[in-house]
């Protein structure tokens, strides 16, 4: 079997709080993994040592066969990423920010018309190509958005709550995307507050609360274990139903971060 | 390497076309110098408190007669209270020293002015400080007083006193001013221009979309200072083109060393704005951080004003502020013509600085984007 992450014992701490403690995973190739986790469960800060944006305070990550540390070009060619913010430049046009990436990417100048106009037809943003993204929708933002990520054809793409707060048509345009790249035989992480996102898109689930993995497997496995009839039912009994009434983040001089 | 400079080069396009975009930002850096230059173009103050004064007395007459006149006027200035007097033997010491702007006036004694006294005559020569207009009257004054008030070893009808200046005609506020508002404009681009970006990006979260790329970290970083230096040049030939055609600020120096000054200063400051971003992770933390940095820096430079009308404590800060230099030598170099030698201490000061600043900042900025 082979995998597109593994991790062993990955840990990150900032000055002495412990974010991600010892996590622990393997994706499989070709598979659509979800890690779902209550707010402060440590998701995001795992998925950003995985996409080389933080460095591991110990333990290791193996993604698409390289070492995020060791080899972090090699981790960023392999993989996509879909933040939960737009990684795209409100005042550039669609096709401008698609370029760019691309570019930056390594994408060949010859394929580049070819790519940037498959994607966006695929998306049904040809026709706003000369538009500034600044100008698009919130649905037609996240469609480029994800694109924007499969500029480089990545073997593995992170999709970090790509259905917030999006109409109910764009989360249906999404979540029958995620299944089409695996079906193109793309590896996909995905992170969602909407458990039955999670039971729809997820083949396997991995848990995560107060930077620990809970419980990780096939979806089906982990309903016959806790005698539950979905996932949100799994995710209940382990992570609790207390309201999580914490105090995170900072106040920037903008106030909300 | 060559795909590091095509890295480089693609994100100062995009963060240039992203300023381009942005209508207010566009307007800001074409309107931000007019407006400055038109402000302090008429309303700069026409007369400041100003004391001691340095200025420099070259005595070449080492004849009894030659010594004594020297030495009346040495005291003569020394007790009026608005100079302070260095004596030299050398001519083009004392020159260097008032193309740096150490002393703001020479009163030279040239050989033989003794015998010329003996028979009946003799002439002086004062070469004044042209970069302010007001200084350089306040000194002549004082100067063409201290003269007439000279009683041995000759009368005041025997003296000659010939006033001249480094360049050839008048200089007015502006050839004062102009350099100083040049370097400015070029430096707040470098010192809150990258500041700003990385902060907004950082906000929007597009930071990650760059971090994220298979690209060097120091191609983003050098791609943003290079938009950064093309905004900082476009500010400063804005403010150039004014000077000469609004304001007929005459442009005596050497085309490249007035570039060179500038290029340093720009790239020191956009050094220091990186520095700088390594600590702030929102817009308007940056926006703060970098008034604090800019506002004293602007007053305190000699951009605006001459050095001389700060307290003496006020002074001292401003011999610690790198633009302090900047302003001095692309002055010097600008309106009195100076040569490399003049200048070369804060040309290579101003490296050497440079330098300093990006090996802090380049690790800095690196460690605070991927903690």
């Amino acid at each position: 079997m082979s995998y597109a992450v593994e991790t062993e014992n990955l840990t990150k701490a900032f000055n002495g709080f412990i974010a991600v403690n010892g996590v622990s995973i393997r994706v499989r190739r070709g598979s659509i993994f979800g890690l779902l986790g209550p707010n402060g469960a440590g998701k995001s800060t795992f998925l950003r040592m995985i996409c080389t944006l933080l460095r591991p305070t110990a333990g290791r990550a193996i993604v698409e066969g390289h070492d995020v540390v060791r080899e972090p070009n090699e981790v960023r060619k392999a993989i996509g990423v879909v933040q939960e913010k737009l990684l795209l430049y409100p005042v550039l046009t669609a096709q401008e920010n698609l370029e760019l990436f691309g570019r930056l990417y390594g994408v060949p100048e010859s394929e580049m018309r070819h790519k940037v106009r498959e994607l966006l037809e695929e998306v049904k943003l040809w026709g706003f190509r000369d538009k500034p993204v600044g100008t698009f929708s919130s649905g037609m933002r996240q469609r480029l958005n994800i694109v924007r990520a499969l500029m480089h054809d990545p073997r593995l793409v992170i999709l970090d709550e790509p259905t917030n707060a999006l109409d109910p048509q764009s989360v249906r345009w999404v979540r029958d995307y995620v299944k089409k790249l695996k079906e193109r035989g793309l590896t996909v992480i995905v992170t969602t507050h909407d458990m039955h996102e999670a039971e729809e898109l997820s083949e396997d689930l991995a848990i995560m609360d107060r930077g620990h993995v809970l419980e990780v497997g096939p979806v089906q496995e982990l309903k016959s274990k806790y005698n539950a009839h979905t996932v949100e039912d799994v995710f209940l009994k382990l992570t609790g139903r207390e309201l999580r009434d914490e105090l995170s983040g900072r106040i920037s001089a903008k106030g909300w971060r | 390497m060559a795909s590091g400079i095509s890295h480089t080069l693609l994100i100062a396009k995009k963060d240039l076309t992203e300023f381009y975009r942005v209508k207010p930002r566009l307007v800001t850096m074409i309107v931000f110098p007019i407006v400055l230059m038109l402000l302090f173009g008429y309303m700069f103050p026409s007369s400041g408190a100003v004391n001691h004064v340095p200025i420099a007395v070259v005595v070449q007459d080492q004849s009894p007669q030659g010594m004594q006149l020297a030495d009346r006027f040495v005291y003569l200035a020394q007790s009026s209270g608005l100079l302070d007097v260095t004596t030299t033997d050398s001519v083009s010491w004392a020159q260097q020293q008032l193309v740096l702007n150490n002393v703001y006036a020479i009163v030279i004694f040239h050989q033989g002015i003794g015998t010329q006294l003996s028979s009946g005559g003799g002439t002086v020569e004062v070469i004044l400080d042209q970069l302010n207009p007001t200084l350089d009257s306040a000194v002549k004054g004082e100067i063409e007083q201290i003269f007439s008030q000279m009683d041995a070893p000759a009368s005041p009808s025997a003296l000659n006193v010939v006033f001249q200046g480094l360049i050839p005609g008048t200089t007015g506020s502006f050839e004062f001013l102009a350099p100083g508002v040049i370097a400015m404009t070029a430096i707040i681009g470098g010192l809150s221009g990258l500041a700003m970006t990385f902060s907004r990006e950082r906000e929007l979260g597009t930071l990650d979309g760059l971090l994220m790329a298979p690209i060097s970290r120091l191609s983003i970083i050098f791609g943003k200072g290079l938009a950064q230096i093309v905004r900082g040049a476009v500010s400063s030939v804005i403010v150039f083109v004014i000077s000469v055609l609004l304001f007929d600020v005459k442009v005596y120096g050497n085309p490249l060393l007035m570039i060179l000054v500038l290029f340093e200063g720009i790239l020191a400051f956009t050094g220091m704005g990186m520095l700088a971003t390594s600590f702030v992770s929102d817009q308007e933390s940056a926006q703060l951080i970098m008034l604090m940095i800019q506002f004293p820096m602007i007053f305190l430079s000699g951009a605006l004003f001459p050095l001389l009308q700060l307290p003496w404590w006020l002074r001292m800060i401003s011999y610690i502020l790198p633009l302090t230099y900047v302003v001095s030598a692309f002055r010097a170099e600008m309106v009195l013509n100076a040569p490399f030698s003049a200048i070369a201490p804060e040309v290579y000061g101003l490296a050497i600085f440079t330098v300093v600043v990006f090996a802090l900042a380049v690790p800095m900025f690196q460690r605070a984007v991927t903690k």
